[in-house]
């Protein structure tokens, strides 16, 4: 098992090292410079010129991106320009706190998603089946932002249940039920498009599970239905599920960008998209690598959980 | 970093405290109510620094002016300048030689003393290159006071300023927080840090600064003007103008600036007071006199003719503004000229006079942004604009940008793009904005922001003399001149003045806005 | 492609997407003909009307203009978009995914890694970059969000095509000289059409729902122009004191997004071979029993006794008769083989016993089975269970199917322990080692946590064997469990049954297409044809002399031990269809000795002492045999 996790860390590098790449020529490629956004209103073309040249953006690119490589590999991740201050201790913060509203995201469509599948699929044409195919159709129908907006309307605005905003409570507050209070909304509103996208898939999966032979036999032994279900079937269902929930982790993550926003989730999605606007390149650059270095790390921590699962996969 | 990685187990521990709560369905309880003593304030965004030298934006001002002084300040409710650190000041006769007393006693928050060095310090930081710490920088606003040559230290509370020529707007300048003088000490310690360390004088010392969260600053007990009553000021960035006003509602934010227009409404009851109050604010359209139709004076003056501006400032923009009649807003009173009468509603006008330019068609691209400083809903205001120039036989393309994409694109100047695009200055002295950017001599490749190209000898020697006139009245007749002679020549389709606005909790005392477009926090109660 | 409108239409809910897809399609192509107020012009004083107002039926937006109006030209304007960023992403998605699955090898390897690379890059962040890099606007947001999809698609369609890459007819391909190009574009494009198909049905919606979302960060059309995620974008500000102009933008989005899956879902269902038979449905717990007439009384006796038996498969309007009145009985000790070709009925029967035939689509409608004195037709589920693998047990065929391949072989043992007996999980497990050793397995201690992937499919059939017996049952029903085991582990198997069968005193019921089989095992033998007995009676006589011709011929399909050659006659024609059997023998039509008497009238199961058979020309006569 470490020989494959080891096998799988190293041939995540070349990716790792594509998307820094990839990130570096996107940034290159956006018109405009970080100077404008330092400089703002008053940035005159002379000023930009001069802050550009201080700011070392004025070398050949490949200069520039070996430069930015070599400086990540040893740790140092570079200065932010628009916050003034250092890129990894900004991506550090904001990421946690994407970590918390991803994380219960994820967690909630994994759960939720799941059991909902599988109740779907035991029951399937029946009412508990039909009622949820409807909830996970118009999950999946609702742009989330817009879910986001109405549930402040309602929730925070007009009911006064919930805050309305915000991480933790503005002044004092900042233990668990504080937490708890904030994040209540905006891990629902990312939860329900991957819930409706996993109970989909977690149906099917059952489906085609609960017809296979060994389901069967699990009857014919007499297991009970209940266990049937929801040890035989869902075990041998979530072979095919665990590799949706990797590729839903991705989405969850890139579907925080709007619930940051429209929630003001100090999160890594909404400092990336104001970075991009800026043209906070090495913001952008570092935020990106790291977040998508915890990507693959998670897409491993998947493969080996498949491989823990299911014996029949070599590792 | 290490108080990164405490933050983040921090943030670990609670995360999975919180996955599984909200997995296993655990209630929290309901939302607290802001303490009392503490106001928190929704800010439009998260500030870039709180390094007065390093920034533009006057959602960082709102912080900054609580947390800092300057030499002078703005008499409360105007824009005349008064003592603040400076007890009083001398201009020599030729207006080159300003010559400050400083207040006596006066201590930074981390407990160094304000004294002439660091006066000094201050501006020679911003302007001189070689200063140790001129690399603390950008200071994109240096250009405020590049008219001075020297600072000297003449005794430990004197400090003089000399100017390579007269410079009326000096002053001024000065009480702008780009003249916020910062502790040395505090600069020496955290260098390029500094802008997220800051230690001034003022009535607010800085606390915490928790990314795009909030920033924590409590009262000073030791303000030399008295301090304030106020326990704490928290500024929360809200990006979002919808969920600022939701908090607002709900009661999760006290203090609300920059309403927007179409909330108004909701505001309007027993709980909430609506405050509002004009300031020195111009949003116009920057027109290409260079190329294009806009090249024609006849089809600059139809633009103006064209676009019902009474209906955007009392419809788009709910009356949140005036309509402007020409480039300086009515704010500067002593410079205002009073018998500027806007341009009225005329379609039937400006169709002939397009047609006399024999233009009745005119293709134009329109840049409009999506928000920014002073802005006030860009593209409502350039849809509607577009709409009712269309009505008059415009045939108009709007192309949006972000901020700093558009302001990439209209400063270096608008040649070979557009021939029009959304603007607006909020500045502090009436020089300001037509000096950098209607002048001949601040066309983009001089390194001004002329981008539409207006150029008028008469209008830039105007300009140049008042600069240097020391004589107020002198200076208001040389301003009023200009602003007829450019109302007429329509470099701009003139549109608004905005009168700034912020809605109050019921549980929010003393609190006043400034034309300045400061927010002045140390004498608001909250109870 | 009819039978797909059919199925199609026959889902209900699709039908409805479709119908409601269908509607905003054709609104959205007549909006121009519509009488409807100009879009774009603005009347800032008539603004945030409400729904209803006079002269705008759903008001108007922040800036007067009409929402009816702007929702059914933004409405064109989104579908139109999220089609064709739909269609641009299954194209290029496609076609790498195509040339990644086909060429295999390096350029697979490095394609898959740019897509890798494009998919650890969270979308919505490429996404803006793109546009950020193109400059706004519809189109360079359509470019974007087809870009970002095309990794999906590209990763989805290469799994397709790999699959399809090296089947045979592919293969033939190749061998026969035709260039690359040609295989993709004539044998792989059209295999994967249907998966293209069915992707891009279920990401159009996903599409419009991504450039509403670009929209709302403000990098989508460019004003005036109306699209449903610009005017969600633009209406936010007032979703508090307006939120009609929010709401009706985000309920037409909900219309077709909803819509749009539906239907989806419904071309996927109808699409998918497997729905259409109806395969992909859950079998329940017990099968369903709908018995039509009174319960039979139990025609023998026996241990397990079957009488009239009749299980059905209701598929559609279609009825498979899959068992037809069968009736059978076996006692203690003894061993029944039932035989017949596959499609007879005889595995249908023997999963009737315990209610493990799938259903739906199976239904027993009639008939007794009787376990000693109690009735199992009809049966409460928690009486079936108790029964399952405790006094009943099955053995089935390929067990490498029919054990979870997830699960230690010996914890499927200890489960099948505890289900029924209140021991410890040690103990359980005790007897588990101690019932691997019983069935020859060697260094059961050891084989006991290993999968059952990890053994040969010998070891993996005395593994369900020992299942069978872990809980001492007194009937074993072996549903072919020989089949897919070579000869003389075939052999090892039956001896291995027949010893416990006389060890134990257990009843065995062996189902299986093999003679041979039966003649090492059974004591007796019945011989089934679409869903009938045609011929019961002692294995030995039988064997000697069959009386029926097609048990006569079965017989004869088993390879003679000492000829050179394996002679295996081959019975020409295939067993009817059993929803649409014709009055008479259903052997017929295959029959050598068919006459007209055969298939005018049913004809009855002809019993002479310990024999009988269905056949009014028997091969042997059976009373005669009797008499001597």
């Amino acid at each position: 098992m470490t020989g494959y996790i080891l096998k799988r860390l190293v041939s995540a590098i070349p990716v790792l090292l594509g998307i820094t790449v990839i990130v570096f020529l996107i940034m290159a490629m956006i018109p405009g410079d970080p100077a404008t956004a330092i400089l703002g209103s008053y940035a005159t073309p002379e000023n930009v010129e001069k802050l550009n040249r201080d700011l070392g953006l004025d070398q050949p690119l490949v200069a520039r991106y070996f430069i930015w490589l070599g400086n990540m590999l040893t740790g140092d991740f570079g200065r932010s320009f628009a916050l003034n201050r250092p890129v990894i201790d900004e991506v550090l913060d904001r990421f946690s706190a994407t970590l918390v509203l991803a994380g219960t995201a994820f967690i909630l469509c994994a759960v939720f998603g799941i059991i909902a599948g599988v109740v779907s699929a035991a029951r399937q044409y029946g009412f508990a089946d039909k009622a949820i195919t409807f909830a996970v159709l118009l999950g999946i129908s609702v742009p989330s932002f817009f879910l986001g907006m109405m549930m402040i309307l309602i929730f925070a605005v007009k009911l006064r249940w919930l805050p309305v905003s915000g991480m933790f409570a503005i002044y004092g507050g900042g233990d668990l039920p504080d937490l708890l209070n904030h994040l209540i909304m905006p891990a629902l509103a990312l939860a329900v498009v991957a819930t409706g996208v996993v109970a989909r898939l977690s149906r099917s999966a059952m489906l085609e599970v609960l017809r296979q032979d060994f389901i069967r036999t699990a009857r014919a032994k007499g297991v009970g239905e209940r266990d049937v279900v929801w040890r035989h079937a869902l075990k041998a269902a979530m072979v095919s599920i665990i590799p949706v929930l990797g590729i839903q982790a991705g989405f969850v993550l890139s579907g925080a960008v709007y619930i940051e926003m429209v929630f003001q989730w100090p999160g890594v999605g909404r400092m990336l998209v104001d970075a991009i606007l800026k043209r906070d390149i090495l913001l952008v650059q570092g935020g990106v690598v790291f977040v998508a270095a915890c990507y693959v790390l998670f897409n491993i921590a998947v493969d080996v959980a498949q491989s823990l699962l299911d014996p029949r996969i070599k590792t | 970093m290490t108080q990164g990685i405490l933050n983040w187990t921090r943030r670990g521990v609670l995360a999975a405290g919180a996955a599984m709560s909200l997995s296993l369905g655990a209630v929290a309880p309901a939302a607290a109510q802001t303490p009392p003593g503490v106001l928190i304030v929704g800010q439009i965004a998260e500030p870039k620094a709180l390094d007065p030298a390093a920034v533009t934006a006057v959602n960082d001002f709102r912080i900054l002016m609580n947390v800092y002084d300057g030499l002078v300040r703005y008499k409360s409710g105007t824009l005349e300048v008064e003592p603040a650190l400076a007890t009083g000041w001398e201009i020599s006769e030729d207006g080159t030689v300003y010559t400050f007393k400083l207040r006596e006693g006066v201590k930074f928050h981390d407990g160094s003393d304000f004294d002439a060095e660091a006066v000094k310090f201050n501006f020679d930081r911003m302007l001189n290159e070689d200063h140790p710490y001129h690399d603390t920088g950008p200071f994109p606003l240096a250009f405020f006071f590049s008219a001075v040559r020297e600072v000297e230290v003449v005794d430990p509370l004197t400090v003089t300023f000399t100017l390579n020529a007269p410079y009326a707007p000096f002053l001024s300048n000065l009480a702008y927080p780009t003249g916020l003088i910062v502790s040395p000490a505090a600069v020496e310690q955290y260098g390029a840090d500094f802008g997220r360390n800051p230690s001034g004088t003022g009535p607010f010392k800085f606390v915490e600064w928790r990314s795009n969260e909030a920033v924590v600053v409590e009262g000073n007990p030791d303000y030399w003007d008295g301090p304030t009553d106020l326990q704490a000021v928290v500024f929360r960035p809200i990006t979002d103008a919808n969920t600022r006003t939701a908090e607002m509602l709900a009661g999760g934010i006290d203090l609300m600036v920059e309403v927007p227009p179409v909330s108004l409404s909701e505001f309007q009851g027993d709980s909430f007071t609506v405050f509002e109050q004009a300031g020195p604010h111009v949003w116009f359209l920057i027109l290409n006199a260079k190329e294009g139709p806009f090249a024609e004076k006849a089809v600059r003056q139809a633009a103006n003719y064209a676009i019902n501006k009474t209906a955007l400032v009392d419809n788009v923009l709910e009356g949140t503004a005036d309509v402007a009649a020409g480039p300086t807003p009515p704010a500067f009173a002593w410079a205002y000229n009073e018998s500027l009468e806007p341009y009225p509603y005329d379609p039937d006008k400006a169709k002939a006079l397009l047609a006399e330019a024999g233009m009745e068609n005119p293709e134009v691209t329109f840049y409009v942004t999506e928000g920014g400083s002073g802005m006030l809903d860009p593209i409502a205001m350039g849809t509607a604009i577009q709409a009712d120039l269309e009505a008059v036989g415009f045939d108009v393309t709007i192309e949006t940008y972000e901020w700093n994409t558009f302001l990439g694109n209209v400063n270096p100047g608008l040649e070979g793009k557009a021939d029009m695009a959304e603007m607006a200055w909020m500045t502090n002295d009436p020089d300001t904005l037509p000096y950098l950017a209607l002048r001949t001599d601040a066309w983009p490749d001089k390194g001004g922001f002329n981008s539409g190209y207006y150029s008028n000898p008469e209008v830039d020697s105007l300009l140049e003399e008042a600069r240097v006139a020391t004589d107020q009245d002198k200076r208001a007749e040389l301003y009023k001149k200009m602003q007829t002679i450019v109302q007429e020549d329509a470099p701009w389709v003139f549109v608004a003045n905005w009168k700034q606005n912020a809605v109050t909790s019921d549980r929010v005392e003393n609190f006043e806005l400034q034309p300045s477009f400061f927010l002045l926090l140390k004498d608001v109660v909250k109870n | 492609m009819k039978k797909f409108f059919q199925l199609l239409l026959r889902n209900r809910l699709a039908a409805a997407g479709g119908v409601a897809i269908c509607f905003v399609v054709i609104l959205a192509l007549i909006t121009p003909l519509l009488p409807l107020q100009a879009p774009n012009v603005t009347n800032t004083a008539n603004r945030f009307q409400p729904v209803f107002a006079e002269g705008h039926l759903l008001g108007t937006d922040h800036l007067g203009r009409d929402m009816l109006s702007r929702l059914l030209w933004g409405t064109r304007l989104s579908l139109a978009v999220g089609f064709s960023a739909a269609i641009f992403a299954a194209f290029f998605g496609a076609a790498i995914g195509i040339v990644a699955g086909y060429f295999g090898g390096r350029t697979d390897n490095v394609i898959m890694r740019g897509v890798d690379m494009l998919m650890a890059f969270p979308y919505i962040l490429l996404a803006l970059a793109i546009v950020a890099a193109l400059g706004p606007g519809l189109v360079n947001a359509l470019i974007a969000v087809a870009a970002v999809n095309v990794p999906f698609f590209a990763r989805n369609i290469r799994g397709v095509t790999v699959g399809i890459a090296h089947k045979e007819f592919v293969d033939a391909a190749r061998l026969a000289g035709l260039s690359d190009t040609r295989i993709i574009l004539t044998e792989i494009l059209p295999n994967v059409v249907p998966v293209i198909v069915i992707a891009m049905s279920t990401t159009i919606g996903w599409m419009i729902l991504e450039t509403a979302g670009l929209s709302f960060l403000g990098l989508g059309s460019q004003p005036p122009q109306a699209d449903l995620g610009s005017m969600l974008g633009e209406a936010r500000s007032a979703l508090i004191t307006n939120p009609h102009t929010s709401v009706v933008p985000g309920v037409m989005i909900l219309i077709i997004v909803m819509g749009i899956n539906l239907l989806g879902d419904g071309v996927r269902d109808a699409l998918d071979p497997r729905l259409r038979s109806g395969a992909l449905t859950r079998p329940m717990a017990a099968t369903v029993v709908q018995r039509k007439g009174a319960v039979p009384a139990p025609h023998a006796g026996g241990v397990l006794t079957m009488t009239d038996l009749e299980t059905q498969f209701h598929v559609g309007p279609r009825i498979y008769k899959a068992v037809n009145k069968v009736s059978l009985n076996v006692a203690p000790g003894e061993c029944l083989g039932v035989i017949g070709e596959s499609g007879s009925g005889k595995s249908v029967t023997a999963l009737s016993v315990m209610g493990l035939v799938a259903s739906p689509p199976g239904v027993i409608v009639g008939g007794s089975i009787r376990y000693k004195d109690e009735e199992l037709i009809g049966a409460r589920y928690t009486t079936l269970r108790r029964f399952r693998g405790d006094r009943v047990a099955y053995i089935f065929q390929d067990p490498l199917a029919t054990l979870h391949p997830l699960y230690k072989v010996g914890d499927q043992l200890v489960e099948a322990i505890r289900v029924h007996h209140p021991v410890s999980r040690a103990e359980a497990w005790k007897r588990a080692v101690e019932l691997l050793k019983q069935v020859r397995i060697p260094n059961a201690e050891n084989r006991a946590s290993t999968y059952p992937h990890e053994m040969s499919g010998g070891m993996r059939q005395r593994v369900g064997i020992a299942m069978a017996l872990a809980n001492d049952p007194d009937v074993i029903i072996a549903d072919e469990p020989t089949t897919a085991l070579d000869v003389t582990v075939q052999a090892q198997i039956l001896s291995l049954l027949d010893d416990l069968r006389r060890e134990r005193g257990l009843a065995i019921v062996f189902i299986t297409h093999d003679f041979g089989v039966v003649g090492q095992l059974c004591d007796r033998v019945a011989v089934m044809y679409a869903g009938r007995i045609v011929e019961e009676g002692p294995t030995d006589a039988v064997l000697a002399a069959p009386a029926h011709p097609y048990t006569r011929r079965l017989i004869a399909c088993v390879p003679e031990l000492g000829e050179g050659r394996r002679r295996l006659e081959a019975i020409p024609g295939l067993p009817p269809a059993v929803d649409r059997l014709e009055p008479g023998c259903a052997f017929a039509a295959r029959c050598t000795k068919k006459e007209a008497a055969c298939v005018t009238r049913e004809i009855e199961l002809a019993r002479a002492g310990p024999r009988a058979v269905r056949c009014l020309y028997p091969e042997t006569d059976l009373s005669r045999e009797a008499a001597e």
